[in-house]
């Protein structure tokens, strides 16, 4: 049967296929939510032994990741009201198979490394890249901000997955500082955000053309 | 053999009869008590007694067009395995003669639909063409995957003997977004809704119907069973993926799938009557979704079994 | 207990937000002065850090530590006098960041663990992206957004790089520290592919933080869009730390013998940068966004003479001090401009010798520095990056380097005349107190003399940041 982290991590690689196919932002926020409640349960299934510490900052990595960072996006989307819908440079149909190619390539991707937990569980190292490349593929194929702060919030998270695959020994306090400058960056991102409604009356980044050579 | 064949026959028989559970679910969710559960019969009944009436417009191939879908529904059904038995016909690569045979019998009921000349018909004919190129995608996806799995390209290979079970075991969780996929391309090739709404009255929002709109009396008849035939078809292979069990007599095997099928076209039913029908440009989308699913799922497992 | 020196400027620096502006002011000359202090005790005492795992004392750190001060030192001394002059809308934002900005750009310098070194390098982008925003127009909302954005994920690919990093110590099985220090130590045990691949995501996502083409997209509008003594420090000081991490970690390739592949990719990244500054400095209109291009061109030099080692290294570093020395007095000197003419467009300057002209005193003299005459510092560290790439055999690089300079050398030169030469006739509108024209003169000063004369610790730690890359004479 299949291993319970197997079980999260498709259901992970089936929600960035869900964010590429949806036009909704609180959707999206919800599925970024959700990876990184994934993406920080992860090292409770796959390390061997848990110190106390170790426990304490995977609860907070999740409080934090899951709730905080997308707390933070969703507040800023409310407190502006977007109302309009922007279209995406990359239409919606392209990009669900820009997903399954990324998929595919990050599985084939995957089997040319050696990853330390690879024996627990095969799916880890094709979702955390598969988690990477979706974040820069939402950077780059969608015009509105909002959706490209969340890309960069889903590379983070795939960056995360990539540590704790990767990395035998646990290095709490650095990934807690990782953490908490990720948090800011969402944090002053939101911010900005807000400050671009304001000025521009929309979040459209093909109204930030102004500056040029 | 001889089992293969009652049960066939038990198959042609029953399809109407589940068809009209769908009503009745729809009309639970109604509130009101609905058509009797043999409607279908008496519908049959009464269509076969009526006269055709047929458009000058036609050519011979307005008239094959009920015969040929109805003689591939039949068909199809002989290469089921039908409550986990082996089905009348297998041979090596039916799977695919099956799926063509499907597609031949769109092709006559396009053909016909656009032999009566009516632009009605001629738009639902171009609607009727393009959803179902994305289903066949996702369907050969779902049979890759089902080759690799088991092995063989026959269809009682994947559905009869110890096999969707076998699936379940060596795959997982991953099988349930195929069946969900099926479940989806089981929608959009029976016009059901979210894809087409089988009781709309307006000719602009039909996709299916309005292909069979000229067909009257016998042929309608024709057409009618064939669609059941084609229902069934579909619902066996999501029931015998939902209740793998093999309990050993054929005939607890035979309940165990109609009540399977009982709960494929339930869920049919439970859908049409929550969901409304997608605007026409949403639906692309909507297929796209099982398409996506079956690939993620091939490539989920496949990693697994590496 | 080095770490104070990154402490206090935190603590001043939340402070300053809760704090009214006029005690925001003289709480920024106050902590560059203290800055300055703990700087050359710590040169001279060279005391031990409290986390030694995280921090330590690194002689590139040192250089950098001291041009830091330096620079904050007279940048806040021009900045009472510029915030004086010009109606800033929340004050306290500005210079409670300027604050948060220096003590994450110390944090960067004294940082030897590879995590500790990337925190700090993306919290001086979250530091420095309210200064970005301080006009508060709509041009520079969508600098700070791109600043904000781009940085952050070339940030990501350089933590990507320096997980790649650890992930070559775990396959090497080497139990070491992740520092900097230990693992350029223990660098031959490391596995090679994942060093080669950690390097290449630190040199893409430092380098977009250092302005190296093709990802220097955001340095024109963010250098250009923020008030000048923000520029000053962006552009002499944050492109020193982003280089920093490319450096160290240049310094463990070569431990581990991987020269051959580091080296080349950082020529091909510098003459990159070098051409694309080139290309695009021809048609500047606004004076501040040609001096960006002209840090971007500076970076790349940098750069290449990393890449070409040897010589090529000792002059990079060279370049590096004197660029930030300069390059800071410039836009220092284009705040002054600013502030005299009202406007960022060239066309709307105009006789700055005759206006003002103790600022183009300053400016004549910068443009002259940073376009490598003597007798400026900038003049010898090209010299023997040229000499390094002749010698290396990299002739193709050393023809379009000198060619680049040539066109940059064009451009600046058409702009600068048309500032300080072409007629113009309305007074300027401030007068030049002494406040706004001495840093920019000490800044140039520092250069002239550093050019002929260096203390001998300064020669010695210079020397001895590029042995470990194979510089040196």
């Amino acid at each position: 049967m299949i291993h319970a982290v197997d079980t999260i991590l498709s259901l992970a690689l089936l929600s960035i296929l869900f964010s590429f196919g949806s036009s909704r932002l609180p959707a999206l926020i919800k599925v970024l939510a959700f990876q990184g409640i994934v993406v920080s349960v992860v090292p409770l299934f796959i390390v061997q032994d848990m110190s106390t510490g170790s426990i304490v900052f995977t609860l907070v990595t999740l409080a934090i990741r899951g709730i905080v960072i997308p707390g933070c996006i969703y507040l800023a989307i409310k407190k502006v009201a977007i109302q309009r819908e922007v279209e995406p440079i990359v239409g919606y149909h392209a990009s669900i198979l820009a997903g399954l190619l990324l998929i595919v390539g990050a599985t084939f991707a995957s089997h040319h490394f050696d990853a330390p937990y690879s024996a627990v569980s095969v799916l880890l190292l094709p979702t955390a890249i598969a988690l990477l490349g979706a974040g820069m593929f939402l950077l780059m194929a969608r015009r509105n901000a909002i959706a490209m702060v969340l890309g960069y919030i889903m590379m983070e998270n795939g960056i995360y997955l990539v540590g704790t695959t990767f990395s035998i020994r646990a290095r709490h306090i650095v990934e807690f500082g990782i953490l908490l400058d990720v948090l800011a960056g969402v944090m002053i991102m939101a911010v900005i955000l807000q400050n671009i409604k304001q000025t521009f009356d929309d979040v459209d980044t093909a109204r930030l053309r102004t500056l040029k050579e | 053999m001889i089992e293969s064949v009652l049960l066939w026959t038990f198959a042609l028989l029953t399809a109407p009869l589940f068809a009209g559970v769908i009503f009745k679910v729809k009309a639970f969710f109604g509130g009101r008590r609905g058509s009797p559960l043999l409607i279908n019969y008496f519908t049959l009944i009464k269509l076969f007694k009526k006269g055709s009436v047929i458009s000058t417009s036609t050519t011979f191939i307005f008239r094959l067009g009920p015969i040929v879908s109805l003689a591939a529904a039949a068909t199809v059904l002989l290469f089921m395995p039908i409550g986990g038995h082996a089905p009348v016909i297998s041979f090596d690569g039916d799977v695919v003669f099956v799926l063509y045979l499907l597609g031949l019998a769109r092709f006559f009921t396009i053909a016909a639909a656009m032999d009566t000349a009516s632009p009605f018909e001629g738009m639902g004919a171009a609607r009727e063409a393009y959803f179902p190129i994305i289903c066949e995608a996702s369907m050969f996806m779902i049979l890759i995957l089902f080759y690799r799995l088991s092995g063989g390209l026959t269809l009682a290979a994947y559905f009869s003997g110890g096999q969707p079970s076998g699936f379940w075991q060596t795959a997982g969780s991953p099988l349930l977004f195929v069946v969900i996929a099926f479940f989806i391309i089981l929608l959009t090739e029976n016009a059901r809704v979210p894809v087409d709404d089988p009781a709309t009255h307006l000719e602009l929002t039909m996709i299916h119907e309005v292909m069979v709109l000229d067909h009257s009396g016998p042929d309608f008849g024709l057409i009618e069973m064939g669609a059941f035939f084609k229902l069934f078809f579909y619902a066996s292979m999501v029931a015998r993926l939902i209740l793998p069990f093999e309990l050993g007599h054929p005939a607890l095997n035979l309940g165990v799938f109609s009540l399977g099928l009982l709960l494929v076209y339930v869920a049919i039913g439970v859908t049409e009557s929550i969901m409304a029908r997608f605007r026409m440009d949403r639906v692309p989308k909507f297929v796209l979704t099982s398409f996506a699913l079956a690939f993620f799922a091939t490539v989920i497992t496949l990693e697994f079994l590496k | 207990m080095v770490e104070i020196v990154f402490l206090i400027p935190l603590f001043t620096g939340a402070a300053a937000f809760f704090l009214p502006p006029k005690i925001g002011r003289l709480l920024l000359v106050l902590t560059g002065a203290v800055h300055l202090i703990l700087s050359v005790m710590v040169w001279t005492a060279r005391p031990a850090p409290i986390f030694p795992e995280y921090f330590a004392l690194t002689p590139e750190g040192l250089l950098s530590l001291l041009v830091i001060s330096l620079l904050f030192f007279l940048i806040s001394i021009y900045t009472i006098a510029y915030l004086k002059a010009s109606e800033l809308w929340r004050e306290t934002i500005f210079t409670g960041s300027m604050l948060l900005f220096l003590a994450t750009m110390t944090m960067v310098t004294l940082s030897d663990h590879i995590m500790v070194m990337w925190i700090a390098i993306e919290a001086t982008t979250l530091a420095s992206a309210p200064l970005i925003y301080t006009h508060r127009s709509a041009a520079s909302l969508e600098a700070t957004w791109k600043y904000v954005l781009i940085c952050s994920v070339g940030i990501a690919m350089a933590l990507l790089g320096s997980v790649l990093v650890t992930v070559a110590m775990d396959v090497g099985n080497v139990d070491a520290p992740i520092s900097f220090s230990a693992m350029a130590v223990v660098a031959r045990q490391m596995d090679p592919v994942w060093l080669k691949a950690g390097f290449v995501f630190i040199l893409v996502g430092y380098g977009t933080k250092m302005g190296l083409a093709p990802m220097h997209t955001w340095l024109p509008d963010a250098h250009s869009e923020a008030p000048s003594p923000a520029s000053a420090l962006l552009s002499g000081v944050l492109l020193n730390c982003a280089y920093l991490g490319i450096f160290k970690t240049n310094k463990i390739m070569h431990a581990a013998g991987l020269e051959g592949f580091s080296g080349p990719i950082l020529v091909v990244f510098g003459l990159i940068s070098i051409t694309a500054a080139a290309t695009f400095i021809l048609k500047q209109t606004e004076y501040k966004r040609m001096l960006a291009y002209s840090s971007i061109e500076n970076m790349g030099i940098i750069a290449f003479g990393t890449g070409i080692g040897g010589l090529g290294a000792y002059g990079a570093m060279i370049c590096l001090i004197h660029h930030s020395l300069i390059k800071s007095s410039l836009f220092l000197t284009s705040g002054n401009i600013l502030l005299g003419f009202g406007s960022r467009l060239i066309q709307q300057t105009g006789d700055l010798a005759g206006r003002m002209p103790k600022t183009f005193i300053a400016f004549f003299g910068g443009f002259a520095a940073i376009s490598g005459f003597p007798p400026f510092g900038i003049f010898i560290g090209e010299l023997l990056i040229v000499v390094a790439a002749f010698r290396a055999g990299h002739y193709v690089g050393a023809v379009f380097l000198l060619l680049s300079l040539c066109v940059i050398f064009a451009g600046l030169a058409h702009n600068v005349m048309k500032i300080s030469f072409d007629p113009g006739d309305t007074p300027a509108r401030i007068t030049e107190s002494a406040s706004l024209v001495w840093p920019q003169y000490a800044l140039l000063a520092t250069s002239l003399v550093l050019c002929f004369w260096m203390p001998d610790t300064l020669y010695q730690t210079i020397k001895h940041a590029v042995s470990a890359i194979g510089g040196g004479f």
